[in-house]
C-alpha cells in the first residue's frame, strides 16, 4: 500500500479551507487501496470524483450536473473568480431550434447550417446531437432562470444570426453571455458547488495511462498542491491569446487546459482552425460588432478611400467576414494602412451617418472607440483591424456523448475542446449553445466514469509532479537573467498575426514554425522576477505562456500541413478547399519537443460536401 | 438681485432652527430674494419611498407645483430636500407615463405639475458665482482652517444631482476661499454621515462621526462646514459618543453653510444660533 | 505625450507600502493600460486581475483617488483632467480583504451573498422540460438587473460596510434578491426578501455610494428602497426602519411635515427611547430639542391627505 504523503496533505488541508474540504470524505469504493490511509488522515484529504477546471459556460454546466449528485464530490477549480471568464463577453445570443420565432426551423436545419457553416469539417453524428439537444438546454436554462427576451406568448424569444437560415437564437438583450454565464453560477451556488476559487492549473498528471489527477498553485496561499481526482473535465477556453493584443478573447484565455492535455500526451484536433473578426479595435483588438458596417459605416484606408470596392463591388463594406479581413490586411500588406507592427490599421469611418444616428444606434461602439483608442466616432474614423475571435479546434474528444478524451477519465468541453461541432468555421450563437450542452453531457459522463471505476491513480507521482513545480518555481521565479515573460509572448503573438494570421502560405507558416522553436528554447530560461508566493500572477503569466508556446507551435504546423483554404483557413498557395485530401482532422500529438501529425476523417452521415455559397 | 422659491425643509423648523435664522439673515444681506413655498410639505426625508414611493414622487410633485405656481425656481439649504426634489423631478420629466400618473394623484388636491421648476441649492447659487457677494465679505475668515464637509445627497447619485463631479467636487472649497477661509483636504470630505440609518445602526453612526471628527481635527481644521444640516447636526450632537467610538479627543466646531457665511458678513456668532450648537460652540464664540 | 505618476497602495506577503511609477501614455490609454506598462516593463511583482478589459467581466475593479473605477475603461487622460493631476493614487477595493496589491478577496463575499438565496425559485407550473413563460412586461422589470457584472465597485465605498460588515450585506447582494423578488418567475420572494431583511435591509446609510460606483449604471440603493416596499407589502414591518419610515409617512398625513418630538418614540418605541434621555438632555440644554414644540398641520392638509389617498389607490392600479 503506498502512503499519502503527510506533508502534502497537511498543506492541502490547511489551504483548502473550508469550502473545499468541509465535510470528511466517505469513500465510495470500499476497494479501493487508498481508503484506509486516507480516512485515517487529518483534515481528510480531498479526492475528487469530478475535477472540473474551468469556470466558463461548459465548466460551470459540467460542475453543476455532477455537483447536483450529492453521493460525489465534485469541485469547480479556476484560476479566476468564477463570472470573469470569457463566456460573459458572448453578445449574441444561444443557438436551439425551438421554432419560437419561426416554425419552419428544425433539428434538422439547425444541422444543416452548422455542417454548412463548418465548411463540411464538422463531424455530423456529433452536430446532430447538438442540434437534437440544444432546445431541451435552452429550456433548462431558462428554468434556471436566464433572463431571456420573450416573445409575446411568453415564450423564448429568438433572433436571426449569421449563417443560420431562421432564427434560432435565443438572446438576453446584447449580453446573452453575461447573464447565462451569471445564471450558471447561481445555480452553483444553489447547488453548494465546491469552489477552488483562483487556482492556477499547473499539470494534469497520468501515470502509465492512468489519471492520477493535477498539481495546481492556490493563488491565495501561493501553495502548490496534488490534488487527486478521479476525473478531470478541462474546460479552461480557448486559445485566442496566442495572437495577444490581436484578440477579442480575455487575457484568461491562453489554452492552459489545452497544454495540460498535451503534456500527457491527448492530442489537438484541427488547431489551425481560428476564427477571425474583421473590425477589432487597432490598439487592444477589442470587438466592434458588426452593427456599424450594417448601420452604414464605411471602411476606408489612409488615402480615404473606401477600398472595399476592389474587393467587392457589389456587397462593399458588407461582405462576408473572411472577405473583409482579407482585405483589410492586403491594404496594411501594400502600405495603405496606418500605425506599425501589430497596431497597424485601417479606418471605420462613421462619421458621415452623422451625430444622431450614432448616438442613436451605435452608442455602445462609440463608447469602446472612445474609452480605448481616445477617438469620437462623430468626428473622427475608428482605427480597426481583423481580430482573433473564437478557436475551433482544441482537445481531441473521441467520443462527444460523454466529452471523453483518449485518456480515461479526463474529458475536455467548451472551446478548450474540440468535438468537431463547429469544423472550420463556428457560427454565431453555436458557442453557448455548445457549452451549456455539452457541459451538461461532460458533467455527466464524468460522473458515470467516477461511478464506475476506481482510482487507480499513482500518489506517489501526483507528488512528485508537484515537489517538481516546487524546484521549478523556485528556480524560475529567482532566475536573475533571461528574456522576460511579456517579450517571448510578444513575440509569439507578432509571428501568429502575421504567418499564422489571416492570410497562410508556406513560406509564412515555416517562417512561424522556426520562430516558435527559437522561443520555446529562449523560454527555458526566461525569468519571471517575482519570488513571492501568494497571489505571484508573473509566476501565472509565465505557466500560461508555456501552455501557449507549444499551442502556438501546432497552429502553425498545423496550417502548414493543410494545403487548402478552408472556412477561417485561408492559404494564398491553395486558395481552393480540397475535398479529396483534406475533408479530414488535423491530430496534432506532443511527446516532449516532438510533433507529430495525422489526419482522422471527418464523419459525414447525412450531408454530402457541397460548395458552400451563402 | 436673485429670487427664489425657498424650500426650508423640516428640520429647519425644528432641531435646525439656527441654520433657518443663518439662512435668512444672510439671504437678506446677499440679497437674494427667499419667497418661502406657501404650504410645503416634507420631502419624503429618503423614507417615505421606502413604504410608498408614489406617495413620495407625489408630494413633491405637489411641492415643484406650488413654486410652479411662484414661477421661480426651488432654493433648498439641505442635501437631501434637493436630492428629494430632484429626484422626482428626474423621475417625472424622464416619463411621460409616470408624469401623467403622478398628475391624476395630485389633481386629486388641485394641482399640477409641469416641469419648468428647477431645483438648486444654496451652496450652488454662492459656488457658481462669487462675484456677487464675495465683496459683501466685510470680516473675511482670514487664517480660518475649514474642513469641507460635502455629505451625501449634494453630489450623489451624480446623474441627478449633476452641478459638479461628484468624485472631485471644488463647490464647498470655493465658498470657503470666498469667505476668506483656507479649506482643509481630508479623506472623509466625501463621506457619509450616517444619519440616515442613526435609528437602525446607531453604533456606525456614531462610528462615523467619531472618524470624520477625528479625521478633520487630524488635517488641522478649525471647524468644519456643511451645506447640509442633516450633516450637521449628526457631526455636532453625537461628538462625546463619537470619540468613544474611535477612542479619540477631537471637538470640532460644524457649520451650517449659511452660519460660514454669516461670520465672513460680519454677523455674530449668537446672531447665527452658533449658541445652539453642542459641540464646541464655545471655541467659535470665543474666537469671533 | 504626457506623463502620469500611480502612487500604488501595495501588499504583498504582509507587508504594506506605497510605490511610484511613471510612464508616458496617450489618448486611450487605460488605467489597465497603465498598470500593465508598470508590470511588464517596471515591475513583474505588481498583482493586479484584469480579464475581458472592455468592462463586462468586473475583474479590474480597484480604486482611484480613493473611487472606485473599472480599470479597464477608465481612461488616464479624464483621471488626469478630473483631478488637475499627473499623479493618482491606486489602491485595492475597498471593503475587501487584501490578498496582495490590487487584488482582494472574493470568497468570503460569495459565500455571504448566498444569504439572500441569489437563484430563481421556479413556479410549480414550469419545468427543466417545458421551460417558463414569462411575458415581455414582466421580464423588462428584470432586464436592468442582469447587468450586474460583481464587479465589487457597489462594494468599495460603501458607508455600512466600512462601519460595520457583521450585519449588513454587500449592496450587490440586495440587487440579486431584488432581481428575483422581482421576476414573474419566481415562486418564493419572501425567500429572498427575509434574508435581504435579516442581513441589514434597514440598516443602509442612503448615502447612494453604491449608485455612484456602478459602472454599469444599476442602481443598488434603489433596489434597497424596492425591497424595503415590499417588506411593507408583505407586512414584515416590525422594525425600527420600517416604522420610521411609516413614522415620516404619518407625519405628511396628519400635520404634512415632520413631527421631531413624536419621531424617536414612534421608531424605536418609548422604552428605547427612554434609554436616550441623556442625549435629549444635551439637546435641550443648547435648545435644540424642544419636546413641547408641537408643529401645526400646513394649510391645505386635506389636500395633501387626498393626495396620498389617491397614491395609495394608483399603487394598487
Amino acid at each position: 500500500m503506498k502512503k499519502v504523503s503527510r506533508r502534502t496533505f497537511l498543506k492541502w488541508g490547511v489551504a483548502a479551507g473550508a469550502v473545499a474540504v468541509a465535510a470528511p470524505y466517505v469513500m465510495m469504493n470500499k476497494n479501493n487501496m487508498f481508503t484506509s490511509t486516507l480516512t485515517e488522515m487529518a483534515g481528510a484529504p480531498a479526492l475528487f470524483d469530478v475535477l472540473v477546471i474551468g469556470s466558463g459556460g461548459s465548466g460551470m454546466r459540467a460542475a453543476l450536473e455532477a455537483g447536483r449528485q450529492k453521493d460525489l464530490k465534485v469541485a469547480l477549480m479556476t484560476k479566476l473568480v468564477p463570472t470573469r471568464s470569457a463566456t460573459c463577453m458572448a453578445q449574441g445570443g444561444i443557438n436551439g431550434a425551438l421554432r419560437h420565432a419561426d416554425a419552419r426551423d428544425s433539428i434538422e436545419k439547425h444541422a444543416f447550417d452548422t455542417v454548412k457553416g463548418s465548411d463540411y469539417l464538422g463531424d455530423q453524428d456529433a452536430i446532430r446531437f447538438f442540434a437534437e439537444k440544444a432546445p431541451e438546454a435552452l429550456r433548462e436554462l431558462d428554468y434556471y432562470g436566464v433572463a431571456f427576451d420573450r416573445m409575446q406568448d411568453g415564450r423564448m424569444a429568438q433572433r436571426n444570426l449569421g449563417g443560420h437560415t431562421y432564427a434560432r437564437s435565443a438572446y438576453s438583450a446584447d449580453q446573452s453571455g453575461l447573464v447565462i454565464l451569471h445564471t450558471l453560477f447561481e445555480q452553483c451556488l444553489k447547488n453548494n458547488v465546491n469552489m477552488l476559487m483562483e487556482w492556477q492549473l499547473l499539470e494534469l498528471v497520468v501515470e502509465d495511462g492512468k489519471l492520477c489527477g493535477v498539481v495546481a498553485m492556490n493563488m491565495h496561499s501561493g501553495k502548490i498542491l496534488p490534488v487527486m481526482a478521479r476525473t478531470v473535465v478541462v474546460a479552461t477556453g480557448g486559445y485566442g491569446r496566442l495572437y495577444w493584443v490581436r484578440t477579442t478573447n480575455p487575457f484568461s484565455s491562453t489554452g492552459d487546459g489545452i497544454g495540460a492535455c498535451l503534456k500527457v500526451g491527448i492530442p489537438v484536433k484541427d488547431p489551425e482552425m481560428v476564427q477571425f473578426h474583421p473590425t477589432g479595435l487597432a490598439g487592444s483588438g477589442v470587438l466592434l460588432s458588426e452593427a456599424a458596417r450594417g448601420e452604414g459605416g464605411y471602411l476606408v484606408n489612409k488615402d480615404g478611400e473606401r477600398f472595399m470596392r476592389r474587393y467587392a463591388p457589389d456587397k462593399m463594406e458588407l461582405g462576408p467576414r473572411d472577405l473583409v479581413s482579407q482585405a483589410i490586411e492586403t491594404e496594411i500588406r501594400e502600405g495603405r494602412g496606418v500605425g506599425e507592427g501589430l497596431h497597424a490599421a485601417v479606418y471605420l469611418d462613421l462619421r458621415h451617418l452623422g451625430k444622431k444616428k450614432i448616438m442613436q444606434k451605435l452608442p455602445q461602439l462609440r463608447q469602446l472607440a472612445l474609452n480605448y483608442e481616445g477617438v469620437d466616432a462623430i468626428t473622427q474614423p475608428i482605427p480597426i483591424r481583423g481580430t482573433c475571435h473564437y478557436s475551433m479546434g482544441g482537445i481531441d474528444v473521441v467520443d462527444y456523448k460523454t466529452c471523453a478524451t483518449a485518456i480515461p477519465g479526463v474529458f475536455a468541453v467548451g472551446e478548450c475542446s474540440c468535438l468537431s461541432v463547429h469544423g472550420a468555421n463556428r457560427l454565431g450563437g453555436n458557442s453557448l449553445a455548445e457549452v451549456v450542452v455539452f457541459g451538461k453531457y461532460a458533467g455527466n459522463g464524468a460522473a458515470a466514469y467516477a461511478r464506475n471505476n476506481a482510482f487507480d491513480g499513482n500518489q506517489t507521482a501526483l507528488d512528485r509532479a508537484a515537489d517538481e513545480w516546487e524546484q521549478r518555481f523556485a528556480a524560475v521565479s529567482s532566475r536573475s537573467s533571461g528574456s522576460t515573460v511579456p517579450s517571448i509572448r510578444d513575440r509569439m503573438a507578432a509571428t501568429m498575426w502575421q504567418n499564422v494570421g489571416i492570410f497562410r502560405s508556406r513560406t509564412r507558416l515555416e517562417q512561424a514554425v522556426r520562430n516558435i522553436d527559437e522561443l520555446l528554447e529562449e523560454y527555458r530560461s526566461c525569468v519571471v522576477r517575482d519570488t513571492t508566493r501568494i497571489y505571484n500572477t508573473a509566476f501565472m503569466n509565465y505557466v500560461e505562456l508555456g501552455n501557449m508556446l507549444p499551442l502556438a507551435r501546432m497552429v502553425a504546423m498545423a496550417a502548414l500541413a493543410r494545403q487548402e483554404s478552408r472556412g477561417s483557413h485561408f492559404r494564398e498557395d491553395y486558395p481552393r478547399r480540397n475535398d479529396q485530401k483534406f475533408l479530414q482532422h488535423t491530430i496534432v500529438t506532443r511527446k516532449g519537443a516532438e510533433y507529430s501529425l495525422t489526419y482522422r476523417p471527418v464523419a459525414i452521415t447525412d450531408y454530402q460536401a457541397e460548395e458552400r455559397k451563402y | 438681485m436673485k429670487k427664489f422659491a425657498f424650500f426650508p425643509g423640516c428640520v429647519l423648523e425644528g432641531s435646525a432652527k439656527e441654520a433657518l435664522d443663518a439662512t435668512i439673515k444672510v439671504a437678506a444681506a446677499l440679497e437674494i430674494e427667499l419667497v418661502e413655498i406657501p404650504g410645503w410639505t416634507c420631502c419624503g426625508a429618503s423614507h417615505v419611498q421606502d413604504m410608498d414611493p408614489m406617495a413620495a414622487l407625489a408630494i413633491n410633485a405637489r411641492n415643484m407645483a406650488l413654486a410652479e405656481k411662484m414661477g421661480l425656481p426651488i432654493l433648498t439649504v439641505c442635501n437631501t430636500c434637493t436630492l428629494m426634489l430632484r429626484q422626482a423631478k428626474s423621475a417625472l420629466d424622464g416619463d411621460d407615463r409616470l408624469k401623467e400618473k403622478v398628475n391624476r394623484v395630485i389633481a386629486s388636491g388641485g394641482y399640477e405639475y409641469v416641469g419648468f421648476s428647477d431645483i438648486t441649492h444654496l451652496l450652488w447659487v454662492l459656488a457658481e458665482d462669487t462675484a456677487f457677494w464675495q465683496r459683501r465679505i466685510s470680516r473675511p475668515l482670514t487664517g480660518t482652517k475649514v474642513a469641507a464637509y460635502y455629505g451625501c445627497h449634494i453630489l450623489r447619485p451624480q446623474k441627478i444631482m449633476n452641478f459638479e463631479d461628484s468624485a472631485n467636487p471644488r463647490s464647498l472649497e470655493t465658498v470657503i476661499r470666498a469667505v476668506g477661509a483656507e479649506p482643509v483636504d481630508f479623506p472623509d470630505k466625501l463621506q457619509c454621515c450616517g444619519f440616515h440609518a442613526f435609528w437602525t445602526a446607531e453604533k456606525d453612526a456614531v462610528f462615523l462621526t467619531g472618524k470624520h471628527v477625528d479625521n478633520a481635527v487630524k488635517a488641522g481644521a478649525d471647524m468644519m462646514a456643511t451645506p447640509c444640516p442633516l450633516c450637521q447636526m449628526q457631526l455636532d450632537m453625537y461628538q462625546p459618543e463619537g470619540r468613544q467610538a474611535v477612542h479619540s479627543t477631537a471637538e470640532i466646531p460644524v457649520l451650517h453653510l449659511a452660519q460660514l457665511i454669516g461670520l465672513g458678513l460680519g454677523f455674530s456668532p449668537a446672531e447665527l444660533g452658533i449658541n445652539r450648537h453642542v459641540s464646541a460652540a464655545s471655541k467659535v464664540m470665543l474666537n469671533q | 505625450m504626457p506623463t502620469m505618476t500611480f502612487t500604488i497602495r501595495r501588499f504583498v506577503e504582509a507587508k504594506s507600502f506605497s510605490r511610484d511609477y511613471s510612464f508616458e501614455y496617450m489618448a486611450g490609454n487605460t488605467v489597465l493600460d497603465g498598470l500593465i506598462f508598470i508590470k511588464e516593463k517596471l515591475d513583474p511583482s505588481l498583482a493586479f486581475t484584469a480579464s475581458c478589459r472592455n468592462g463586462v467581466c468586473g475583474a479590474c475593479a480597484l480604486r482611484v483617488n480613493g473611487q472606485a473605477v473599472l480599470a479597464c475603461e477608465t481612461a488616464i487622460e479624464s483621471l488626469a483632467a478630473r483631478y488637475h493631476s499627473a499623479r493618482l493614487t491606486i489602491a485595492p477595493l475597498g471593503n475587501f480583504t487584501v490578498l496582495r496589491d490590487l487584488v482582494v478577496d472574493w470568497q468570503p463575499k460569495l459565500d455571504r451573498m448566498k444569504q439572500v438565496k441569489p437563484w430563481l425559485i421556479p413556479q410549480d407550473a414550469f419545468s427543466a422540460d417545458t421551460g417558463c413563460r414569462q411575458s415581455q412586461t414582466d421580464f423588462d422589470k428584470i432586464r436592468g438587473y442582469t447587468d450586474c457584472i460583481l464587479c465589487g465597485a457597489c462594494v468599495s465605498e460603501c458607508s455600512k460596510l466600512a462601519a460595520d460588515s457583521a450585519d449588513f450585506l454587500e449592496p450587490f447582494a440586495f440587487v440579486k434578491a431584488q432581481k428575483y423578488v422581482a421576476d414573474s418567475r419566481d415562486d418564493a420572494p419572501l425567500k429572498h426578501l427575509d434574508p435581504a431583511i435579516q442581513a441589514g435591509l434597514w440598516r443602509c446609510m442612503h448615502c447612494e455610494e453604491c449608485t455612484a460606483k456602478c459602472p454599469k449604471s444599476l442602481d443598488p440603493a434603489e433596489d434597497i428602497a424596492k425591497l424595503r416596499v415590499m417588506a411593507f407589502k408583505k407586512a414584515m414591518v416590525n422594525s425600527a426602519g420600517a416604522q420610521h419610515a411609516q413614522a415620516f409617512y404619518e407625519d405628511i398625513n396628519d400635520i404634512g411635515r415632520l413631527n421631531e418630538a413624536k419621531l424617536a418614540i414612534r421608531t424605536d418605541g418609548i422604552m428605547k427611547s427612554l434609554t436616550r434621555v441623556g442625549l435629549a438632555y444635551r439637546l435641550m440644554k443648547v435648545d435644540k430639542l424642544d419636546p413641547f414644540h408641537l408643529p401645526e398641520p400646513i394649510k391645505n392638509i386635506s389636500k395633501v391627505q387626498k393626495i396620498l389617498k389617491a397614491a395609495k389607490e394608483a399603487d394598487k392600479s
